[in-house]
């Protein structure tokens, strides 16, 4: 039996009292390809984070070619041979190939000048193997993404890599670029380097993968050969648990409030139709980057459908778009047409938006409750140009109260409260804004347990009183719990409706995932 | 109802800590200068005080909303020059007073608005285009009057800025109406919320349906019509309009925000506090010309008060 690469026992990594991964092992044979699959906030990336020297573990022992291995830093990991390749790439657009390559730890001709002829040989020489199109003197920028990605597992190889993680490497390739990724993993691991490789993609991790460790909510599932086992069988270690049904109540009634009709935007969202009830709460559920928040913000009015720019840039943007007609999207509320890519008509018709940043797209942090609150619609709280204020802290008070917030200070800075306090003023502002369709992007992240069950109620609370909730989510089952309805989307498209006993964790995944046939239902 | 009442109090008295902060530094710098010299503390030099800060102060308002919203005006010093050249010649030339001064103020306000059309409309970084603005109607200036200064301002005009009501002179009137004004705008119009809004987040305020870009302009307009205001007021001082009048406005119309809490990356800053700010470093120019002590000292104070103001800052703000 040869020795392991490496070899991860008993992981554990607490925040506080939040445990994220839980006692977890991870192991990886030399020139392995080995995928490291689970649900978002299965704790892949603490797992990988924690090998890395991202962060440190709270207990566990690393073990590279069964030697006991410290890691205190990433410099650690760096010299241990681990390189991660992150899904956003982190490169230096304004830099050369060589420079991005050689970052950090520059050649020196005499320990004072860069050796730039030096590094630029080096760097051909590595890329030669990988891709000699690649010129080392070119910018960074000039490059495709799937370039700048061999570019970074150049800069893995340089520092002698023998472990390379690879977080979902193909999110933003094409499948011929997908199809080349494979040859050059393949080629690494015949010459012995391991690969790790996250994906939530089954048909790729079929492709390339020889193993795959499984993690569900912090914990080690399984790890099974890849020749010995089926889609379904590993969709299921991933979504696991048994499907509890959560008495769900449910408000709908017939009267549709919204109504989209072909509202796509070029790269993000294909063209979708589809209608939201009073009362109803539509789930929409998907992987991080299926087109839910971009969906979100063409009906919120923040972001440009494209269509409408059809006529004015003719084919190409058609050809982007991948449209076949000049669909000019509508988004209609109570059957009437509201004006797109107009957050202000938008918010007058009565669309509210609860974005999933709430630091970078909600919050006005030192701000008090009351004017957070009073923010979307001002003119409701202003009489003759002037702020009425003493109105406003009253109907703040009031929301306050309705939502639980304590404690009942309308003058506090929003920046001083918990993330689920700052949720509900944040959807207090939508309620003191007479918003009848709500817009929650992950409601809940980075919520504690106890608030998320409270933001539930709240959402149950708005269909019973007769208002349209839509509300994306990442977390089965959340939207299980909560939707009377769920859409599926993936790469863009809404690929599937479900409803009754089809809302469950194994339908949504295979839809999400893209193991199941795509159906559009419509509506 | 009783609790919601409790609640509701407004809290009229709440006084904000940053401002007590600066009111501190002034009380200190005060008690310094009133032991080292015994005419400091007598009622004209106090009044002359003011006087000396008031330009300063007026340019620093508008200044601070601009800084509020997470931009900066460099031009306010040119912009001041081009108005007032440009009043200073129609007034030369015969036309009404007050019809000379609409003029100026229109100067001021048009290039407002052409830095926050830039700012707002074309994506450009306030720095940048108001670095442009600080040479191109400096430029203007000099051009239109072959870089002499205008001699001949009307009497009338010049009695009216040098003359006072119940014994506050006039330039003292004008920045406290200003600064009334811009704090009702800022503490109690749905703009001074937009403005801080768009400075402390533009991303959620976007989200909002604030309108960002309408906002951005106003504050730049506000900010060159005040620039122009003070002009004016320097013009009818000096009977003279000099195209290079204004040089170093905008560092200290900074400074003095600066140290009246307004942060550079914007969501934060006070009109009371960058009014104290403006006398903060009235109050030194003064101070050292009593003691008779080298201007360069003068600067010396002005560049560790800004630091310590803004360790200060630092320190009490916490993270």
């Amino acid at each position: 039996m040869t020795t392991e690469r490496l070899s991860m026992q008993g992981m554990v990594k607490k925040y506080g009292v939040v445990t994220v991964v839980d006692g977890v092992d991870f192991k990886v044979l030399p020139g392995e390809v080995h995928a490291l699959a689970g649900e978002n906030g299965a704790g892949k990336s603490t797992l990988l984070n924690m090998l890395c020297g991202v962060t440190t573990a709270t207990s566990g022992s690393i073990y590279i070619d069964g030697v006991k291995a410290e890691i205190r830093g990433p410099a650690d990991a760096r010299d241990l041979g681990i390189a991660m390749i992150h899904q956003e790439l982190q490169n230096i657009p304004e830099l050369t190939v060589f420079q991005n390559m050689f970052l950090g730890n520059p050649t020196t001709a005499g320990g004072v000048f860069v050796d730039k002829k030096h590094e630029a040989q080096r760097a051909r020489e590595i890329l030669a193997e990988l891709d000699p199109d690649i010129d080392p003197w070119a910018k960074i920028k000039t490059l495709k993404v799937s370039q700048q990605q061999i570019v970074e597992i150049a800069r893995a190889l340089l520092c002698n890599a023998k472990i390379i993680a690879m977080d979902e490497p193909t999110s933003s390739l094409t499948p011929s670029e997908f199809e080349r990724l494979a040859q050059l993993i393949r080629s690494l691991s015949a010459k012995g380097v391991s690969i790790i490789y996250v994906s939530h993609k089954m048909d790729e991790i079929f492709q390339v993968c020889d193993r795959i460790t499984v993690m569900r909510d912090g914990h080690y599932i399984g790890c099974v050969n890849i020749k010995d086992s089926t889609e379904d069988s590993i969709v299921t270690m991933m979504v696991g648990r048994k499907i509890e049904k959560i008495k769900h109540r449910s408000y709908l009634t017939d009267e549709v409030m919204l109504e989209v009709r072909n509202l796509g935007r070029s790269g993000a969202v294909k063209p979708v139709s589809f209608k939201v009830h009073r009362g109803e709460v539509l789930g929409i559920s998907g992987l991080v980057g299926s087109g839910r928040t971009e969906l979100f913000r063409l009906i919120a009015g923040l972001d440009r459908p494209t269509g409408l720019t059809v006529a004015k840039h003719t084919r190409m943007s058609r050809e982007i778009s991948g449209l076949d007609q000049p669909a000019m999207g509508e988004v209609l509320v109570k059957g009437e047409s509201i004006r797109l890519y107009s957050v202000k008509d938008a918010i007058a018709h009565g669309i509210g938006l609860v974005p999933e940043d709430r630091k970078l797209e909600g919050i006005l942090k030192s701000r008090s409750i009351n004017i957070n609150m009073a923010m979307p619609a001002m003119e409701r709280y202003t009489s003759i140009g002037w702020i009425k204020r003493g109105y406003l802290r009253s109907v703040a008070y009031q929301i306050m109260k309705e939502l639980n917030l304590r404690p009942l200070d309308v003058d506090r800075a929003i920046g001083t409260l918990s993330g689920g306090n700052q949720q509900k003023v944040i959807i207090g502002r939508w309620l003191a804004s007479g918003t009848e369709i709500f817009l929650f992007d992950e409601p809940t992240r980075g919520i504690d347990v106890g608030a998320k069950s409270e933001i539930y109620a709240v959402i149950e609370e708005l269909a019973r009183q007769g208002k349209a909730v839509l509300v994306i989510s990442s977390e089965m089952p959340e939207i299980i719990r909560i939707s009377d309805r769920v859409m599926v989307m993936r790469d863009g498209e809404m690929v599937a409706e479900l409803t009754g006993d089809d809302i469950n964790e194994a339908m949504i995944a295979q839809y999400a995932i893209g193991q199941a046939k795509a159906v559009h239902e419509g509506v | 109802m009783t609790e919601q009442a409790a609640a509701l109090k407004a809290n009229f008295f709440k006084f904000n800590i940053r401002d007590m902060g600066t009111l501190i530094g002034l009380v200190i710098i005060f008690a310094v200068f009133a032991a080292l010299s015994p005419v400091f503390l007598t009622g004209p030099n106090l009044i002359n005080i003011m006087q000396q800060s008031a330009i300063n102060a007026i340019v620093a308002l508008g200044m601070t909303l601009v800084i509020i919203s997470a931009g900066i005006d460099l031009s306010v010093g040119p912009v001041a020059a081009l108005s007032a050249v440009v009043c200073a010649s129609m007034m030369v030339a015969g036309v009404p007073v007050p019809v000379a001064l609409l003029g100026a103020l229109l100067v001021g306000a048009l290039y407002g608005v052409f830095n926050g059309v830039l700012i707002a409309y074309c994506g450009l970084q306030p720095f940048i285009v108001t670095l442009g603005g600080l040479s191109l109607c400096r430029a203007l200036a000099l051009i239109y009057t072959g870089g002499n200064p205008i001699f001949g301002i009307p009497q009338g005009f010049r009695s009216f800025i040098n003359g006072s009501l119940m014994g506050i002179p006039t330039p003292i009137i004008i920045a406290g109406l200003i600064a009334l004004t811009l704090w009702i705008v800022l503490n109690k119009t749905p703009l001074g919320e937009y403005i801080f809004a768009i400075g402390g987040n533009e991303e959620a305020a976007r989200v909002c349906g604030v309108p960002v870009a309408k906002t951005k302009i106003a504050v730049y307009v506000i900010s060159g019509v005040l620039a122009a205001i003070a002009a004016l007021i320097l013009v009818g001082r000096l009977g003279a309009a000099d195209p290079t009048l204004g040089n170093l406005w905008e560092m200290n119309a900074i400074a003095a925000a600066a140290i009246g809490g307004a942060s550079l990356m914007g969501g934060k800053g006070s009109i009371f506090g960058t009014i104290l700010g403006a006398v903060i470093l009235g109050t030194l120019i003064n101070g050292f010309t009593l003691l008779n002590i080298q201007s360069f000292y003068q600067l010396l104070a002005t560049g560790i008060i800004i630091i310590v103001a803004m360790l200060v800052d630092r320190a009490t703000r916490g993270k």
